[in-house]
Formats: C-alpha cells, sequence, structure tokens
C-alpha cells in the first residue's frame, strides 16, 4: 500500500500545525495586552514572579522593563540577575526602576509601553484601580507591548486586564537524587478573570518549573501530598516514645 | 565693626574700630551684628543673576564680584553702556556698589575700590593701567596690613611712586622677601605684566542661548513658549558642531533680581529639541514667575559628539533588538520625573558575597555586557533576594545540621525537606588589617541551605559563621532570598 492509497482512504492526512493562540495557556500572558498575577498568600510572590518569567515566550528580544516600589523591595526582595539568567540561560537586558508608591510606578509602566522600547513591561504595585488598569489597557493595545501587574494578595477589585492570574505555591516535586531536598518548583495558578476565552475562568493550572529542560508542564495534584515536616534526634525519640 | 557705610565714613568713623569707641564718636550710630554666611549667600545669588551680563564670574572676598566682559560689552553698546545698564539694574534692585571696568583684575579691583563712585563707574582702557593708577593709593594693590605699613614708613604711599624704584633695592630695604614680593606680584598683576588666574563660581556652560523679553513674562504658557524657541536654537547651535550634550541647564531671571533653574540630564548626549521639551516639560510648572521674567537662557554642559550608528539591515544582522538610544530617552523622561538616578541597571561582579555580587547601577546609556567568565557553576540561585539578608529565628540541628524551622514574619515555618549547605567563604583579602598590631575581625564563613516549608515555599537560609570558629558569638541564622 503506498502513500496515495493510505491517503485516499483517509488512513493518513496532513497535520497543521497551528500557532498557539491567545486563547490557550498563558491566554496572552507576557505577549500582549494587560495582565494582573496576584499572589494567594503573603510570600507567595517569588512563585508568582517565576510564573510570569517562565509561562511567557517573549517575541522580541528587546529590554525589559522591571518596575517594583520600594516597600515590596524591603519586605519581599528584589529580582535577583543570576537567578534570572538561570531560569532563561541568556543574558536578558533590563532596567529597573524602584517608585516610592503605585501611582508612580503605573505613570513609569504606561510611559516606556508608549515609548514602545521595550519588550515587556512587569510592575509590581500595591494597588491599581479599574481607570488605571483602563488607561494601560488601552496604551499597551495600541502600541503593542505588553504589561503584567505583580499585585499583592488580598486584590479582588474590578480589573480592565485580560486575564488574572492567582498563584500560589506547592510542595517541591520529589528529588531523585536526595529525598531529603526539594525538587523541581510547582505552583498552582488559577485562573480567575479571562476576556479572551471566558469560559477558561476558574480553571487551574499546576505547573511544574523544570530548571535543567528550561520547560514548565502541568502536573497532577495528586502526585504529591504534603510532606512531613523534618524533626531533631530529640523529637523523633519522644515521638517514638509516645508512639 | 567690620563695615561703615558713607555717612558714618563722613563722620570719621572706619572698619576695624572698637564698637565703643565708634559709639562714643556717634552717639546715634545705627548697628547690626554682621551675618557672614546670609552676605555670602546673597552675594551668591548676585553673582547667579548677573550671569545675563557675562558667563565668567567670580567672586572676591566678602563684598566683591569679578565679571570677565571680554567679548560681551559690545553686545551693550560698549563699556560706558554696559556699566549703565549694570548700574540702572542693581539701583532697581537696590544694591549700593561701585563699578570699575579694566585690562587687568587688580586695575579694576584698584580702581573700584579707590576711585569709583557710586554713580560714577571708572572705565580704563586696555593698555593705560600704568598711567591710570599712578595716583591711587598703595592700599589699593590688595596687599597685607603688615607690608602696608613698611610701604607707609618708607614714605611710599602712591602706586606711582613704585615703578620708579629698583626691584632689587625694594628687597633690601624691606628685609623681608615676602613683603617684597607681595609688592611685585600685585603691582605686575595689576599692570598685567604677570598672569592671574580667574575662578568662575560656577563652570561656564559648553554652549549656551539666550532670549531677553521686551515685556516681562508672567505666565507658564510665556515661558514655554520661550523654552521651545530657546531649545531649538540650542540644538541646531549643536547639531551644526556635531554634538550633543548631557546635562542642560535652564535659567530664568526676574525683573526683582532672583533667578530659577532648572536642570535636567541625559544618559547620553542629546540634541533633539522634541526630547529637551519633554524633560524640562515636568518641572516648567517650578518656575515662580513673580514680577515677571525678562531674561532666559537655557545653557548645554558635557557636551560630545553625538554617536550617529546606522541601523543594520535586518533584524537578523543585529546583535540585539535592544534600541539603547530609544531606551536612555525613555529612562531620561522617568529620571526627569523621579529622580535622577532612578532608572538603574544591574551588573553581575565577580565577588563572594551574594550581597555584593550584583552592583546597581544608573543606567548610563547603555546595557553593560556580562564579562564574567562562565563556566563557574553554583548552586540554585533565588529569583528574589533581600537588600539586606533579614535575620530570622531558626531551629537547627546543631553544630552544621540544616534548620528545623525558622520564624519569618512572625510566622512559624516547619521545614519539610532542605538542601545544602552551600559554603560561600568570605574574600578574606578585602579584610585584611591596615597595620600589624591592629586586631583584624575576621569574616565568617556562610552556610546556605535550600530549604522548603509545608507549603511547598522554598527559602535561602543561612547560618553566619561555624560552631567553635573563634570570631564572635553564636552563629546567627539569616534570610537571604525567596525560592520561585
Amino acid at each position: 500500500m503506498n502513500l496515495a492509497q493510505l491517503r485516499s482512504k483517509g488512513l493518513i492526512g496532513s497535520v497543521n500545525v497551528e500557532p498557539a493562540t491567545d486563547a490557550e495557556f498563558p491566554y496572552g500572558l507576557g505577549t500582549q495586552g494587560l495582565h494582573e498575577v496576584v499572589d494567594e498568600a503573603f510570600g507567595d510572590r517569588a512563585a508568582a514572579t517565576g510564573f510570569v518569567f517562565t509561562a511567557t515566550k517573549p517575541i522580541r528580544q528587546e529590554a525589559l522593563f522591571w518596575i517594583s516600589q520600594a516597600s515590596t523591595r524591603r519586605n519581599l526582595g528584589c529580582l535577583s540577575e543570576a537567578a534570572l539568567q538561570e531560569m532563561t540561560r541568556r543574558q536578558i537586558c533590563r532596567i529597573s526602576l524602584t517608585t516610592r508608591n503605585s501611582r508612580d510606578a503605573l505613570w513609569a509602566a504606561e510611559e516606556a509601553v508608549i515609548s514602545g522600547t521595550v519588550s515587556h513591561v512587569i510592575a509590581e504595585v500595591d494597588e491599581a484601580d479599574f481607570t488605571a488598569t483602563r488607561r494601560l489597557t488601552l496604551a499597551s493595545g495600541r502600541h503593542g507591548v505588553p504589561i503584567t501587574l505583580l499585585l499583592p494578595y488580598g486584590n479582588k477589585g474590578a480589573t480592565a486586564a485580560a486575564t488574572r492570574w492567582r498563584v500560589t505555591t506547592r510542595p517541591s516535586s520529589p528529588n531523585s537524587y536526595d529525598a531529603r531536598a526539594p525538587g523541581c518548583a510547582r505552583w498552582s495558578a488559577s485562573l480567575e478573570r479571562c476576556r479572551i476565552a471566558p469560559s477558561a475562568a476558574g480553571r487551574t493550572f499546576d505547573i511544574e518549573w523544570n530548571d535543567e529542560t528550561l520547560s514548565i508542564r502541568v502536573v497532577s495534584r495528586m502526585v504529591a501530598g504534603p510532606l512531613e515536616a523534618r524533626a531533631s534526634e530529640l523529637e523523633k525519640f519522644q515521638r517514638r516514645k509516645t508512639a | 565693626m567690620a563695615v561703615a557705610n558713607q555717612a558714618a565714613r563722613d563722620a570719621s568713623l572706619h572698619p576695624g574700630m572698637r564698637l565703643p569707641d565708634a559709639c562714643a564718636t556717634l552717639p546715634n550710630l545705627l548697628r547690626e551684628e554682621i551675618d557672614r554666611e546670609s552676605d555670602d549667600k546673597s552675594l551668591l545669588a548676585l553673582a547667579s543673576w548677573l550671569v545675563r551680563f557675562s558667563p565668567l564670574i567670580a567672586i572676591d572676598e566678602a563684598d566683591a564680584l569679578i565679571l570677565e566682559t571680554t567679548g560681551c560689552d559690545h553686545l551693550f553698546g560698549g563699556e560706558a553702556r554696559m556699566a549703565r545698564e549694570l548700574s540702572r539694574r542693581l539701583d532697581e534692585v537696590g544694591y549700593g556698589h561701585r563699578l570699575a571696568f579694566a585690562g587687568t583684575r587688580g586695575a579694576a579691583y584698584a580702581l573700584s575700590h579707590e576711585k569709583a563712585g557710586a554713580q560714577s563707574p571708572a572705565i580704563l582702557p586696555f593698555g593705560d593701567e600704568s598711567e591710570g593708577l599712578s595716583n591711587l593709593p598703595v592700599r589699593a594693590l590688595r596687599l597685607s596690613s603688615m607690608t602696608l605699613t613698611l610701604l607707609r614708613r618708607f614714605g611710599l604711599t602712591r602706586i606711582g611712586q613704585l615703578y620708579e624704584i629698583d626691584r632689587k633695592a625694594l628687597e633690601r630695604r624691606f628685609h623681608s622677601r615676602e613683603a617684597a614680593e607681595a609688592v611685585c606680584l600685585r603691582l605686575d598683576q595689576a599692570l598685567g605684566q604677570r598672569p592671574e588666574p580667574f575662578e568662575p563660581f560656577r563652570p561656564p556652560p559648553n554652549h549656551c542661548v539666550h532670549l531677553s523679553c521686551p515685556e516681562p513674562l508672567t505666565d507658564g504658557t510665556g515661558v514655554k513658549a520661550s523654552l521651545s524657541t530657546l531649545s531649538d536654537r540650542l540644538c541646531k547651535a549643536l547639531a551644526a558642531k556635531g554634538l550633543g550634550a548631557q546635562t542642560f541647564i535652564f535659567r530664568t531671571f526676574c525683573s526683582d533680581g532672583s533667578v530659577n533653574t532648572l536642570s535636567v540630564n541625559a544618559a547620553r548626549p542629546a540634541c533633539a529639541p522634541n526630547h529637551l521639551l519633554r524633560l524640562f516639560n515636568e518641572k516648567t510648572d517650578r518656575i515662580d514667575p513673580g514680577f515677571g521674567i525678562d531674561f532666559l537662557q537655557l545653557e548645554a554642559f558635557r557636551t560630545a559628539p553625538m554617536s550617529v550608528g546606522s541601523r543594520p539591515l535586518s533584524g537578523a544582522l543585529a546583535q540585539t533588538d535592544v534600541d539603547e538610544a530609544a531606551l536612555s530617552t525613555l529612562a531620561d523622561r522617568i529620571n526627569a520625573r523621579l529622580g535622577e538616578g532612578s532608572v538603574t541597571v544591574s551588573v553581575p561582579v565577580s565577588r563572594h558575597l551574594v550581597d555584593t555580587a550584583e552592583e546597581i547601577r544608573p543606567f548610563a546609556g547603555e546595557i553593560p555586557k556580562c564579562t564574567l567568565a562562565s563556566g563557574i557553576m553554583y548552586g540554585l540561585r533565588p529569583i528574589r533576594v533581600f537588600d539586606r539578608a533579614e535575620r530570622v529565628e531558626v531551629v537547627s540541628e546543631v553544630p552544621d545540621g540544616p534548620p528545623l524551622r525558622f520564624v519569618w514574619h512572625r510566622l512559624v515555618h516547619h521545614i519539610t525537606r532542605a538542601d545544602g549547605p552551600e559554603r560561600i567563604a568570605p574574600e578574606w583579602w578585602t579584610y585584611l588589617p591596615s597595620s600589624p598590631g591592629e586586631p583584624r575581625t575576621l569574616p565568617r564563613t556562610r552556610d546556605y541551605y535550600r530549604v522548603e516549608d509545608t507549603k511547598g515555599r522554598r527559602y535561602w537560609l543561612f547560618r553566619e559563621g561555624l560552631y567553635g570558629d573563634k570570631r564572635g558569638a553564636i552563629p546567627e541564622w539569616f534570610l537571604q532570598g525567596l525560592f520561585a
């Protein structure tokens, strides 16, 4: 049976690989429009930062503009260049700005979008109301520069952003080399709002980040349950005694 | 008594007198405590206001200003008319003054202090110094009081008398080499035979354009319109020479003698009027026109050749997509509004300690290339690092086990898994004692652990020091960063 026969019987056919559209994960995050990534609780900011950098594939190799607020920087640290290079394995051109309040940060984000010289604007702000997000959405649409806002936990109000993600950490994957050491990072990102694909709102993605292959994959929630806290020898002895 | 006005001097009071003597001579004497600091401040303000007459101005002692008017007087129609204009302006503001124009600084000093009157400026054409100064007293030569006493004892009271004296004879008479040299130096300087350095109170601009208004401007619209004219002219002048400037200063001179100064900086040389206007736009509201602005000046500092590069033909040929020139215009705008040095870049540096391994510098027009040797293997680094490691309370296995639980932000985090330690040794060469006897405080080794708590959050903790390393008390624990 030759190829023509197979084709005539409908057994084989040409496969059209379509490029990922916006209606698929990550729903345009980091490629177009305004997106919000919110922490689920205090301390989840590192997971949210990691999620933004791993879930987005930059289209253009232009500079990244990182805006942070002084209070956030004090409480949750600042972005580390070494880790960023580890995560992307290439040198990212990055200019940063630390502002005193959210207003200045949002103004700088809008200014950067209008200038069109950066490929991605990431701003960490304490709050962004509907008007501010609407302004940024319009500016982003007009100039084609994506904006991502990292917001603190408890941010629930109305927004004009295309998507709002709520990110938290999950226990890492088992480490095959050392059972006592943390493995690959896992996060749970739930899509709270999605203007591009409203039906997708409410979905939760459990993602595992592999720092060797630089890829993310969706994992089952069942894989790793909560682990027992480490205990000292004394505590172990006491536990054995009570048992 | 430090200073006396004309009326007091007429009543034979002179500076240097004791106050009780002066009061005895003139019972209804009005007096005030001298405030040198305010005097200096107002002299400086006056100097910056006089920039409209000449770009080179120096402050001389406590009560005099020197203007380098070479090439400036013709703009006012000659020295006499310039002097009249200066007088009129100073009278308007209410400053008493005595003006003198001369070819050398020494001659101008002598004339202004000894010859010029309040309404009659002394003007000495260039080259006539020896003639013009011959009748003035020797105290006009800026000499110390001891030297003046000596000169008086020899009967030398007029400057003209010094011309004839043989220099060597003068030295022999004085018995003091310094005093004789001082007399010769000051005399030569006044006559223009020896140079005298001129130190302007602020560096003159590389390029400068100005605009004087027939009618004083009283509102922001007028200021903005003039600024746009000025920036067009300045940029044209700069572009004609292929230059750009990194600092621009805009001064508005009010008719009441005050000056407003705005400055903007660019990350790389700029000469586009639009860019300049946008940078100033954030600040022009701060100008207070007061009673009206009658003179505006735009200065350019730190000029450098504009780097005009051609863009690569296609994106594939470009090394990066980053357009640094466009990035610096963005950075300039943000810096103009949020303060200089707001926009930063971080550069990895070859240091051991995590706190110093990344240097944050103001963005200076280009993204620095990473120059570190590649191939050095580190452990995993956290995505967020604290500027200062936070001290945390930790329960851990002594002496060198990983932590079991720790308290951060008043919450207890139970650790489920831990990885480490990654030992980062201190840079002992930065702690060398400066002198042999000095006790050296040795830095402590840090053991870093990557730990995960029950929620799955990953932290980077370190113990500073080892148990029994004899470099301090019991080791403490710190939180350095948060893993993604």
